[in-house]
């Protein structure tokens, strides 16, 4: 490898910067897009039920697994802090607080992106490579209404539905670890739970879920309008889909927790 | 679903029918872990057996660390700083002191935070690019091309992969650590007036948070490409099969970095915390 | 010699390849012809070990390859040479790597002669200095010649050619056939060529096999063939569309 000159190295994060810039910009104005759709409303009814079925069914089972998972490993590690303060009384709080507002929403988010958010890329995508996507075009129906605002419904609704469930699991998955590794009952948790925590925290955690589920609908359906190059630009776009809903969650979830208190 | 298993189907009692309506979310569950436990022991027996292709190991794990140093870096950077907010204000709230928030906030990141969302950050920027890749050498016919020249994919395409992999992860896990600890610091110096010397405080942590660490991290490393290769290899068809494969292997390789936490961290707290 | 005995192929619960017997003497070159998803390429695949079949037996100068392991298959590998249809050019090596990559497999020479071995395929193929390209950079003519090179560098005794021209212009398909007379005529080869192109093909093979969904429906040499009343076979070789 030859060493790069100041100007080549310049050059170099200009280009990295204006590719950025360019899928931040597609991605305002598919939103701007898709969101213009609704006024009037102008939608395909049985694609977006279609699809509201798909993303629902398609990642109930592995939000719930992954919500219990979360709800028990918050316990284990909060159980050597309580155990060490005598303070079980706490454990509801410190486990369910930290899963509503914070983990619970992170991780139901980053699955949510795997599951649906790729599942979207990859077709829309394929779509793309094989000239569906024109030949919508071609008969005079615009892919905006036909295909993307139905999806952008079914993942920001699912997304907030399934944290609903998902922070209920978690709250199961915490109760019964702690009974079963630290013996806190779990209506001493559920006490500490209804006690400690406002439901301010529960519709924090949700108005987080409901904008990761806007990212990873736009940034899904952005990657996806703009593959190109067969099956390994599909590949490529999958790829570059989750990384960004992944790094949109995490600043997104900054700047709200910072901003609302 | 076939005639022949419809007509199958049919003939059974609701109860019945019920009961085999369970094979529908097991059977293809099964075969999919069978599949990976497959390919991880065939990868494992190659990784012992000459010859390994030491640059492409080279190769591989500058790509690991190329691709995801930045991203790993911004996320953990931002995670620190929601950890700490988070904590901060419910600390000063319930506890009404901030000077051992450091030292927790460490034990803290080595026992759970810093290899766990590395990893997770790792499935899907290291993970889909593996399936990503593979997918597309298998539908391409490049792998059928490497069998017919007595080039044994998984010793070709997967070992290589693995052993940077389990490198880089543990690599970028320190990074993710040190990353998260920093940007926790300035926020905690900043919004809650923590002194930084106060803040690096390391009372807390003992010889098993360093081996939850580490352990975490070689299973994250070891799980996470061949899962992803496994996703890759079973790809069929043209650009419909790499996508659909690598879906597979965010969800396998989240889902699989998620459960292998939960087992060690209960290991770490029934050997080392409790 | 290769001897292709009852085999069996199903997909969920439909038959692929419903019962194929065939002997393929050695030195011939064989034609697969037949109707797109008639199993032709699949039925490559399996002689080459690629695709386990259901049921059947395949034997390469007398070696089983059903069911034997890929450690096994090692010996029987090293005697195939195969150009596939999609190109299956490794997209991460240069021309001149892929095109190597069978004698470096197979070990026991220097790279000096490999890159001379390479040289001369690449003149002989009509692609001089295209030796640090990458695939990408190639067109789909120039990819199968590459395919191609690197199919017959270490001299099988048994090729496979799948589909050698497909999505290909007539001028370079003609180019590739000339490629496989050439390969013919030197004798010593066992061949099997799938391809739809029966106008190029009809003066390259020895005798054709006709297939249709999953079965063989004729074999025989080209006067054979031409001589047949069975209207399905004389339509696939005239080109005449069904009524």
């Amino acid at each position: 490898m030859q060493a790069l000159s100041p100007f080549k190295l310049l050059s170099r994060f200009g280009a990295a910067f204006m590719e950025v810039a360019l899928d931040v910009g597609g991605m305002a104005v598919l939103l701007y897009k898709v969101i213009r759709c609704f006024f009037p409303p102008k939608l395909d009814g049985m694609e977006t039920w279609r699809n509201l079925y798909k993303v629902g069914v398609k990642s109930a089972p592995i939000v719930v697994v992954t919500a219990l998972l979360t709800g028990a490993i918050m316990v284990i590690q909060s159980g050597a802090l309580v155990a060490q303060f005598d303070a079980f009384g706490l454990l509801g709080w410190g486990a369910g607080f930290a899963t509503l507002r914070e983990v619970g929403p992170i991780m139901i988010g980053l699955m949510f992106s795997g599951r649906v958010g790729a599942n979207n890329t990859a077709e829309l995508g394929t779509m793309k490579v094989t000239d569906q996507i024109d030949a919508l075009r071609a008969l005079a129906i615009d892919p905006i209404t036909y295909l993307l605002v139905p999806r952008f419904i079914a993942i920001v609704l699912m997304m907030f539905l399934l944290t609903i469930v998902g922070d209920l699991t978690a709250l199961v998955g915490g109760a019964y670890t702690g009974q079963v590794l630290l013996g806190v009952s779990p209506s001493l948790f559920a006490s500490s739970v209804i006690e400690y925590i406002k439901l301010e925290d529960l519709f924090n955690g949700l108005f987080k879920a409901f904008t990761f589920g806007v990212a990873i609908a736009v940034v899904s359906s952005h990657y996806g309008m703009t593959t190109s190059g067969g099956a390994v630009g599909v590949g490529r776009s999958v790829n570059n889909s989750v990384v960004a809903s992944a790094v949109l969650i995490f600043v997104l979830d900054y700047f709200i927790t910072s901003i609302l208190h | 679903m076939t005639k022949h298993t419809q007509a199958y189907v049919a003939a059974l009692s609701p109860t019945q029918r019920r009961i085999a309506q369970l094979g529908v979310i097991f059977v293809p569950i099964v075969t999919q872990v069978t599949e990976i436990l497959r390919v991880g022991s065939l990868a494992f027996y190659y990784a012992f057996k000459k010859p390994i292709r030491w640059r492409e190991v080279v190769q591989q794990s500058f790509f690991i660390g190329n691709r995801s140093l930045a991203f790993v870096m911004i996320v953990l950077g931002f995670l620190g700083m929601i950890l700490i907010f988070q904590s901060g204000f419910q600390a000063k709230r319930i506890v009404g002191d901030l000077q051992g928030m450091g030292a927790l906030y460490l034990q803290l990141l080595f026992r759970e935070f810093a290899p766990t969302v590395t990893a997770l950050m790792l499935a899907t920027r290291v993970g889909t690019g593996i399936a990503a890749e593979i997918g597309s050498m298998v539908v391409t016919e490049q792998v059928d091309a490497l069998r017919m020249n007595n080039a044994e994919p998984i010793q070709y395409l997967v070992v290589p992969r693995l052993l940077a992999s389990i490198v880089m992860t543990f690599v970028l896990s320190c990074v993710a650590l040190c990353v998260a600890f920093g940007t926790g610091m300035f926020v905690a110096n900043t919004v809650f007036e923590v002194n930084v010397a106060t803040f690096y405080n390391t009372s807390l942590l003992e010889w098993g948070d360093l081996i939850i660490f580490s352990l975490k991290a070689l299973a994250y490393g070891i799980t996470i490409p061949i899962i992803a290769s496994q996703a890759g290899l079973s790809a069929f068809g043209g650009s419909e099969g790499v996508g659909t494969a690598t879906t597979m292997a965010v969800v396998n390789a989240s889902l699989a970095v998620t459960i292998l936490d939960f087992v060690l961290s209960g290991v770490g707290y029934i050997f080392f915390f409790s | 010699m290769i001897r292709i005995s009852e085999v069996y192929k199903y997909r969920g619960h439909e038959c692929v390849i419903n019962g194929v017997n065939l002997v393929i003497p050695q030195g011939t070159q064989v034609g697969l012809i037949g109707p797109g998803g008639a199993g032709k390429s699949l039925l490559m695949k399996i002689c080459a070990g690629l695709v386990r079949p259901d049921s059947g037996s395949v034997l390469i100068d007398g070696t089983e390859v059903v069911g034997i392991g890929d450690v096994e298959m090692t010996s029987v590998r090293s005697k195939i040479g195969m150009l596939f249809q999609n190109y299956a050019l490794f997209d991460f090596m240069t021309v001149e790597e892929n095109i190597g990559f069978p004698l470096r497999q197979l070990g026991g020479r220097t790279e000096e002669e490999i890159r001379d071995e390479v040289n001369r395929l690449l003149l002989a193929v009509d692609l001089p200095n295209t030796q640090k390209l990458f695939p990408n950079e190639l067109s789909g003519g120039m990819k199968k010649r590459v395919t191609f090179a690197r199919a017959v560098i270490a001299n099988p005794p048994i090729l496979f050619y799948d589909d050698p021209t497909a999505g290909l212009d007539p001028v370079t398909s003609g180019k590739i056939f000339a490629l496989l007379e050439e390969r013919r005529e030197r004798g010593g080869t066992t061949s099997i060529v799938v391809s739809h192109d029966i106008l190029g093909m009809r003066d390259i093979c020895d005798s054709f096999v006709l297939m249709d969904h999953g079965r063989i429906v004729f074999s025989g040499t080209r006067e054979e063939i031409e001589a047949s009343t069975r209207p399905f076979v004389g339509q696939f070789w005239r080109g005449e569309a069904d009524d």
